[in-house]
């Protein structure tokens, strides 16, 4: 499906992005660009514009100004050329819970005119893969928080898009399917996609991303490759240095436990 | 304690009201009608007093009926309504008792229940001029009110505990439907025996004594009884009303207690075979698919399988009326109301989609395969029945002459279907949330609640009303009427096809917009 993809500009390009929520600003012109053919960790504390940022990237959220470019494509102006060549996964948002893992599967390749030849084998591919099989005809309702994850991550996937945004895609993931994902999404990276995704696992994103930015506030604080912003410390450390541990973690609290 | 909950109640609604203007006026629209309701009924009970006893006696059988209503439509939507879920104390150290007390007096500050209180108190009123039943009337507001308000908590928050499953809340929400045509099967006994009550010689006392007799009556037949000096009644009235509160108090108590240790979860594993026919049937396109997963849903998805119930049991009512009465307009409108009503269910597709309908923006479906796609499934699972039923009132001889009905049911259908799909793009409504209590009520729906029912109240008659009367005007004319029927076809249809266009186009545009409004859809 390459396809879709014009010119070699970068996979995500954000220029200038704003979000006013009830007149609060909460994104603040925020550019990035996400290289094609990367792993993208997006980091920050709670509330940094993570979120906001990814919904505006992937046509969900309106921004209030500045524009977001997929492969080329102006996800504002041509949404659904946008579309048509990304996966997305994002937190927080139901799916549609009175669907079996299967039917979901089906029901997003049919809305995205996938030939059933072609969408039929590919669900079962992922269902399989993502050790989803034995509940494939369960209804997502009941479906566990990981779970969900993974037939989210199964949806975003199956019409094998060249850009992948993922909202914490390893929240509430066992470590077994974790790895499973890390696997699939370096070996997507390996063939030429892109990922960007979210996390608060520092350790996670050191380990498993090739570039990543540091959000807090809604601007980037660093963007860089891992290795050049670690600099032999652990990001970790980075990124409590760049967004400033709390002044209470030592004094405050002293009735806790006392 | 009590003062707490009240305070939180307020601050809620409050910072509800100054989030959305919508909201506030939809509040302000709502305290004014319920105003109004007052300020015509009020008087009306409260002149009762200048009356006949045989006349006063009808408060006995008007509020046991209002206590009634109250308990059955708190399962329904409105009595009750749910910003105060126990479930969110469940993690504060609080005895059921006390929170019962603070949820309690919070109900009381609910406009239906102001609106409840102050008829009670025109109910006093009405027995101004027996001085000896003074007394007694005021006792009655007060456990009458209690009985009302403590008998829909009590019975929402056992009927809430069986829905925990999806099971039982499929066969909660059969049974719960049915019952709530409580009312229609009351109305049907009363039409069908009485024949305009003329009020020189209508005595109430009998259908007071009758009333007085009942659960919901126990506490207003006191009056009567101390006025007609049944002091023994009374007493066991006064006796029975209390034990009602009690016992009702008490099993809410422990309905909460339950609820504060073990919030409910919904569980069981629903297991789905490999559906082949819905895709057989209609392919595979976007339009198709949204189609197959709409009608999935209506015997999947607890919320709708009690609305898809009231719809379709409905118009058995009129049919039967029809039947008793003889009166061959109540099948007509029946049907018509039924066309309407099936057309209507769409009006809040989107908000029983809520949140999850990110996944049609994200894939690029189009607003009018969305549009369409619903519309394709309601006249899947409605037009069968709909048709059944004409048939059925038709071949009773019911509907006559048929194909002017037939006319306007099919306009009416499509007319609403069409209203239903371009509106809801624009108001996507409330609906209860995805796996929970299907009758679970809501406040914030009151908003858009409004402006939606005016749409759902006038837009039909508005639409509709050509093809009504062109239908009466060419009744007796062999050909003329066919060629109504036709024109009211093709009408409806260009109706339907400008909702599918006008409300896709609006999706297009504000799509996301559309998912922001949604992610609060779901009370």
């Amino acid at each position: 499906m390459t396809d879709g993809a014009r010119g070699e500009g970068p996979a995500l390009e954000l220029v200038g992005l704003v979000k006013e929520f009830r007149g609060r600003r909460v994104v603040h012109g925020l550019s990035l660009s996400v290289p094609r053919g990367s792993l993208f960790g997006m980091v920050g504390p709670n509330g940094a514009g993570k979120t906001t940022t990814l919904s505006m990237a992937t046509g969900l959220l309106r921004p209030d100004g500045g524009t977001a470019r997929v492969l080329g494509h102006d996800v504002w102006a041509d949404p659904a050329a946008a579309k048509a060549v990304m996966g997305v996964s994002p937190d927080g948002l139901r799916l549609f819970e009175q669907l079996s893992g299967r039917e979901l599967l089906h029901y997003v390749a049919d809305l995205r005119r996938m030939p059933v030849e072609e969408s039929r084998p590919r669900a079962e591919e992922l269902l399989a893969v993502l050790d989803l099989a034995a509940d494939a005809n369960t209804v997502v309702a009941d479906y566990s928080a990981g779970m969900v994850k993974k037939i989210s991550l199964a949806a975003a996937l199956i019409h094998a898009p060249r850009l992948l945004v993922l909202d914490e895609p390893f929240e509430a993931v066992d470590p077994v399917s974790g790895q499973t994902i890390r696997t699939i999404l370096r070996r997507y990276v390996g063939t030429g996609g892109t990922v960007v995704m979210s996390s608060h696992v520092m350790e996670l994103v050191e380990g498993l991303c090739d570039r990543v930015a540091v959000v807090a506030g809604g601007r980037v604080l660093a963007d860089d490759t891992v290795g050049a912003l670690t600099a032999g410390g652990s990001l970790h450390e980075r990124f409590l240095e760049l967004v400033g541990a709390s002044e209470v973690s030592g004094d405050g609290l002293t009735w806790l436990g006392g | 304690m009590t003062l707490l909950v009240v305070r939180l109640r307020f601050t809620m609604w409050r910072t509800a009201m100054s989030r959305s203007s919508l909201h506030l006026t939809s509040s302000i629209v709502g305290g004014l009608v319920a105003l109004g309701v007052v300020a015509l009924l009020g008087p009306g009970i409260a002149v009762l007093s200048t009356r006949p006893l045989r006349l006063t006696a009808l408060t006995v059988p008007l509020f046991a009926t209002f206590t009634l209503m109250w308990v059955v439509l708190s399962l329904v939507a409105t009595g009750v309504d749910n910003v105060l879920d126990p479930a969110r104390f469940t993690v504060l150290p609080l005895r059921a008792r006390e929170l019962a007390r603070g949820l309690l007096a919070a109900a009381y500050t609910g406009i239906p229940a102001v609106m409840f209180v102050l008829l009670s108190l025109a109910q006093v009123a009405a027995w101004g001029a027996h001085p000896a039943a003074l007394p007694a009337a005021l006792v009655a507001a007060v456990l009458g009110t209690l009985t009302a308000v403590l008998g829909s908590r009590a019975v929402t928050s056992a009927l809430a505990r069986v829905m925990g499953s999806r099971g039982g809340r499929l066969v909660g929400a059969v049974a719960v439907s049915l019952v709530t045509l409580l009312p229609l099967v009351l109305n049907l006994v009363l039409t069908t025996g009485a024949v305009g009550p003329d009020l020189r010689t209508f005595d109430a006392g009998p259908s007071a004594r009758v009333a007085s007799w009942t659960p919901v009556g126990w506490a207003w037949g006191m009056p009567y009884d101390v006025a007609t000096g049944r002091w023994a009644a009374a007493g066991v009235h006064l006796v029975l009303a209390v034990l009602l509160v009690g016992l009702l108090w008490e099993v809410w108590v422990r309905q909460l207690a339950r609820t504060l240790t073990s919030p409910m979860t919904a569980g069981g594993g629903q297991r789905i075979g490999r559906a082949r026919l819905l895709p057989a049937v209609l392919g595979t396109g976007p339009t198709a698919t949204i189609a197959a997963r709409r009608i999935r849903a209506w015997y999947r998805d607890s919320r709708l399988v009690s609305i898809a119930l009231r719809t379709a049991v409905l118009p058995v009512f009129f049919v039967v009326q029809s039947a008793l009465t003889g009166a061959g307009a109540f099948a007509g409108t029946g049907v018509v109301t039924l066309a309407v009503f099936a057309g209507l269910t769409l009006m809040n597709d989107l908000a029983f989609d809520g949140p999850a309908w990110w996944v049609h923006v994200s894939t690029g479906v189009r607003g009018w395969e969305d549009r369409l796609g619903r519309a394709l499934a309601s006249t899947i699972v409605f037009g069968p029945v709909l048709v059944l039923t004409f048939v059925v009132s038709a071949s009773l001889g019911l509907l006559h002459p048929v194909v002017p009905w037939a006319s306007v049911s099919l306009a009416a259908f499509l007319a609403s279907l069409g209203l239903a799909v371009g509106v809801g793009a624009v108001l996507p409504g409330t609906a209860p949330r995805t796996g929970g209590n299907p009758f679970a009520a809501s406040s914030g729906g009151a908003a858009q609640g409004c402006l939606t029912a005016v749409v759902s109240f006038v837009g039909p008659l508005v639409l509709v009303l050509p093809v009504g009367v062109a239908a009466v005007l060419t009744a007796g004319s062999p050909v003329g009427r066919w060629v109504v029927l036709v024109v009211a076809g093709a009408y409806g249809a260009v109706l339907l096809a400008a909702g599918v266009v006008l409300g896709g186009r609006r999706l297009d545009r504000r799509a996301p917009e559309m998912l922001g409004q949604l992610a609060s859809a779901q009370i």
